[in-house]
């Protein structure tokens, strides 16, 4: 008598509940839990992704203590009608897809209902496109590439830029160096910047204004190291041959610090006066072991510039939450949420993307961090203005950077319609 | 019996079709969709590798540079306005193929780390390309403004659920073309060169001629990947031909294996919801993630299908054989060879 097996076997039930509770576990994890639409939620959640692992980490980290120092601060203050805000950060790793990836997974898994984009440039144009896409309220904290905003064709309604722009620090840049180069009869340039797109256009817009201010600026020659090249030795032995009066580089974070210490060891700095497009960061100059005096940087951050107990308070709070000097994208992203939290107080809590855009669109905030009384979200296309675009001279000790000259935000702003026009942006 | 197997493997596709296809409806949540395309993307990738390592002996450290050129080529093309998304596809398989033919011409006729090296070095040259021919490329910053979609048809790929459907069926599809490779004559031919180079060429096998067929076949197919990227993140990105890239395709082999058709493809599910999660709880993810590659490398000293694939057979086969004999004891499965002869066709 052939015996029929009936039901489920013990083994066939072990095998299908461990596939079920893997499916589920998959799907679970994969789907996330749903979240409750914003309208209803007490808490807002924004979602940034940043890098926050490799060489530029410190972009990531700094930017993220930022952020962190704003939102706690505006949940001790009560939040908004009781409703606090809860950020929640993923690392891209610098990779681009990954920033899209992840973008996208804070907001349809995590139930983010804006974005603050601590991207680099290329992993900002990323996000851009995800949130033409997924039009939340987004804003890029760290990309200086002036195409991301200042290109129609990449604009997106609910996307905006709170931070400095390659353009406005070129004209500022020109504008101080011009000055400096009529008065002290610095006619002899070089140039030593990173050998990638950043170091190339922000020198080549460097010395387009310079130029532009004082056509008896020569450029004899341009060195470009690699990005993240540990011996400069033989860069600064070229600019030694050379001979320039004056240079502009457009190095920054580490490899800076990396060219600042060897250059140091050759005596370079002695007698070539010298402008740098990314000393002006706390971090960098107090890692820097012999800090040369007269050295001309860009501002990027300093708790003493502008000159106000606000932005000192910034400084000491950020300084107390991070155990570390703040730096550039620090402000930008602690201004990026002020745009946030007024936007949100204006439309009562609603998080549409384009309630909220509508509200940005055109704002003007009295910032910390303002120079002429108020930094704006330029309506016309969604980037900041009014912030310092100032250069400054390098001392040995706190506040390592001082004596700040800024350039008159009308004048910037006349060129930089030039250079759109020019473009074909305008 | 390759008509008869051919018919499973149509069937067993047919059948994945259907449960991806299915998978949307019952887990509604747009970040599973995103989380698969993404797989189909890096899976594609890694299978289109293993065709060269698993199936061919030829480990290739330059592979990425084929799937940043279908990011590339279909990006720039779509961003032209002037052809179709179907148009755009063929032209880009057909270019990347055209490209792996002229590399793979140098590269095969050379033996284990030469070929591995130059390789590599072809990907580079590709990435500087691509980071200094800014005018076209975008530079460093990739292919900026986004990567239109106008729908053909009547598919409109602007609609996230429609690009799900659209990436499934095409993952469906090479998935089909590379088993039919793979189980195809040329297919063991290749499991020959692989295993004995010297041997085929005595029987009259022109091995060059072979390794340069599955290396251009290979390469397209990584195209596929890229276009599947592209449509995507709405973008190519210079970071798709970098050595890391490569990196983590042999990455995903590594942790899926190379002799079972589909464990490539178990690597690429593997380490991207490793990375899923991993990045949401630690920065130290590449810490994690190397911990992991130890554990296989050390402990299972093969990929996870690899290795259940033979904890299965091996299981199957003491429990077809009688009581043990006082007889010289008998082969075991772990010899990789005996696992590739009999693995390699499931």
């Amino acid at each position: 008598m052939i015996k029929t097996k009936r039901g489920v076997s013990r083994r066939n039930f072990l095998k299908g509940a461990a596939g079920a509770a893997a499916a589920g576990a998959v799907g679970t994890t994969i789907t996330g839990f749903p979240h409750i639409a914003g309208a209803q939620a007490k808490t807002i959640r924004i979602g940034m992704p940043t890098i926050l692992s490799g060489r530029v980490a410190i972009l990531g980290t700094s930017s993220r203590s930022a952020v962190q120092l704003a939102v706690q601060q505006f949940n001790e203050a009560g939040g908004l009608n009781g409703r606090t805000i809860e950020v929640i950060y993923r690392d891209s790793k610098g990779r681009p897809d990954e920033a899209a990836k992840v973008t996208r997974d804070l907001i349809n898994n995590d139930g983010c209902e804006i974005i603050i984009d601590g991207e680099a440039s290329s992993g900002s144009f990323a996000v851009q496109e995800v949130i033409r896409e997924l039009p939340v309220l987004c804003l890029h904290t760290c990309s200086e590439s002036s195409t991301l905003t200042a290109d129609p064709k990449l604009h997106v309604k609910t996307a905006f830029r709170s931070a400095r722009q390659g353009v406005h620090d070129a004209v500022a840049g020109g504008r101080y160096a011009s000055e400096l180069s009529k008065q002290k009869g610095l006619k002899r340039w070089m140039t030593c910047s990173p050998d990638y797109a950043y170091g190339r256009d922000n020198t080549a817009e460097f010395l387009e204004y310079a130029k532009k201010f004082d056509p008896s600026i020569e450029v004899l020659d341009q060195v470009w190291p690699k990005l993240f090249q540990p011996d400069y030795t033989e860069n600064i032995t070229k600019i030694l041959q050379v001979q320039p009066q004056a240079m502009y580089s457009a190095l920054w974070g580490g490899d800076l610090v990396a060219f600042i210490e060897q250059g140091n060891l050759y005596g370079l700095f002695n007698n070539i006066t010298y402008f740098s497009g990314g000393l002006g960061d706390p971090p960098v100059l107090t890692a820097i072991k012999q800090l040369p005096v007269g050295l001309h940087t860009v501002y990027r951050y300093n708790e003493l510039y502008p000159n106000n107990p606000e932005n000192a308070a910034f400084a000491a709070g950020y300084k107390k939450l991070a155990n570390q000097e703040p730096t550039n994208w620090s402000w930008q992203n602690y201004l990026a949420t002020s745009f946030i939290f007024e936007a949100l107080k204006r439309t009562n809590g609603n998080t549409e993307g384009a309630a909220l855009a509508a509200e940005v669109k055109g704002m003007e905030i009295a910032s910390p961090f303002a120079v002429e009384g108020k930094i704006t979200m330029r309506d016309s296309d969604h980037t900041i203005i009014g912030y310092p675009a100032a250069w400054g001279v390098t001392v040995p000790k706190f506040p390592y950077v001082e004596n700040f000259q800024s350039v008159p935000w009308s004048e910037i702003l006349e060129l930089e319609a030039e250079w759109k026009k020019s473009k074909g942006y305008a | 019996m390759w008509a008869q197997s051919s018919r499973r493997d149509l069937a067993l596709a047919a059948l994945l079709l259907i449960a991806l296809v299915a998978l949307p409806y019952i887990f509604p949540h747009p970040a599973m969709r995103d989380f698969i395309i993404y797989v189909i993307a890096y899976g594609l990738l890694a299978m289109s590798l293993n065709l060269l390592v698993g199936f061919t002996g030829l480990v290739s450290f330059g592979h990425a540079a084929y799937f940043a050129s279908g990011a590339y080529i279909f990006g720039l093309l779509m961003q032209s306005g002037e052809v179709s998304i179907p148009v755009a596809m063929l032209a880009t398989v057909g270019g990347t193929a055209l490209l792996a033919l002229v590399i793979g011409a140098i590269c095969v006729r050379l033996h284990e780390i030469y070929f591995a090296f130059l390789t590599l070095a072809f990907q580079m040259f590709i990435h500087s390309v691509i980071l200094t021919w800014v005018s076209l490329t975008g530079g460093d910053q990739g292919l900026m403004g986004g990567i239109p979609r106008p729908p053909f048809l009547g598919i409109d790929l602007g609609n996230s659920m429609t690009l799900y459907m659209f990436c499934v069926v095409l993952f469906v599809i090479c998935l089909v073309i590379m088993r039919q490779i793979v189980q195809s004559p040329f297919g063991y031919t290749l499991r020959m060169i692989r295993d004995n180079p010297r041997r085929a060429n005595f029987l009259g096998v022109n091995v060059v001629a072979m390794k340069l067929a599955i290396f251009v076949i290979a390469g397209a197919i990584a195209s596929v990947g890229g276009i599947v990227m592209a449509l995507f993140v709405s973008g190519a990105y210079p970071e798709f031909a970098f050595w890391t890239t490569s990196g983590e395709a042999i990455f995903m082999i590594m942790l899926g294996g190379t002799q079972l058709f589909l464990g490539p493809l178990v690597g690429a599910i593997l380490l991207q919801t490793l990375n899923h999660f991993v990045t949401i709880y630690t920065e130290h993810h590449g810490l994690v993630l190397g911990i992991v590659i130890l554990i296989f490398v050390l402990g299972l000293r093969r990929g996870l299908a690899d290795y259940v694939y033979e904890l299965i057979q091996s299981r199957k086969a003491a429990a077809a054989e009688p009581k043990p004999r006082a007889e010289p004891a008998q082969a075991t499965f772990t010899d990789e060879t005996r696992l590739a002869d009999k693995g390699a066709n499931t």
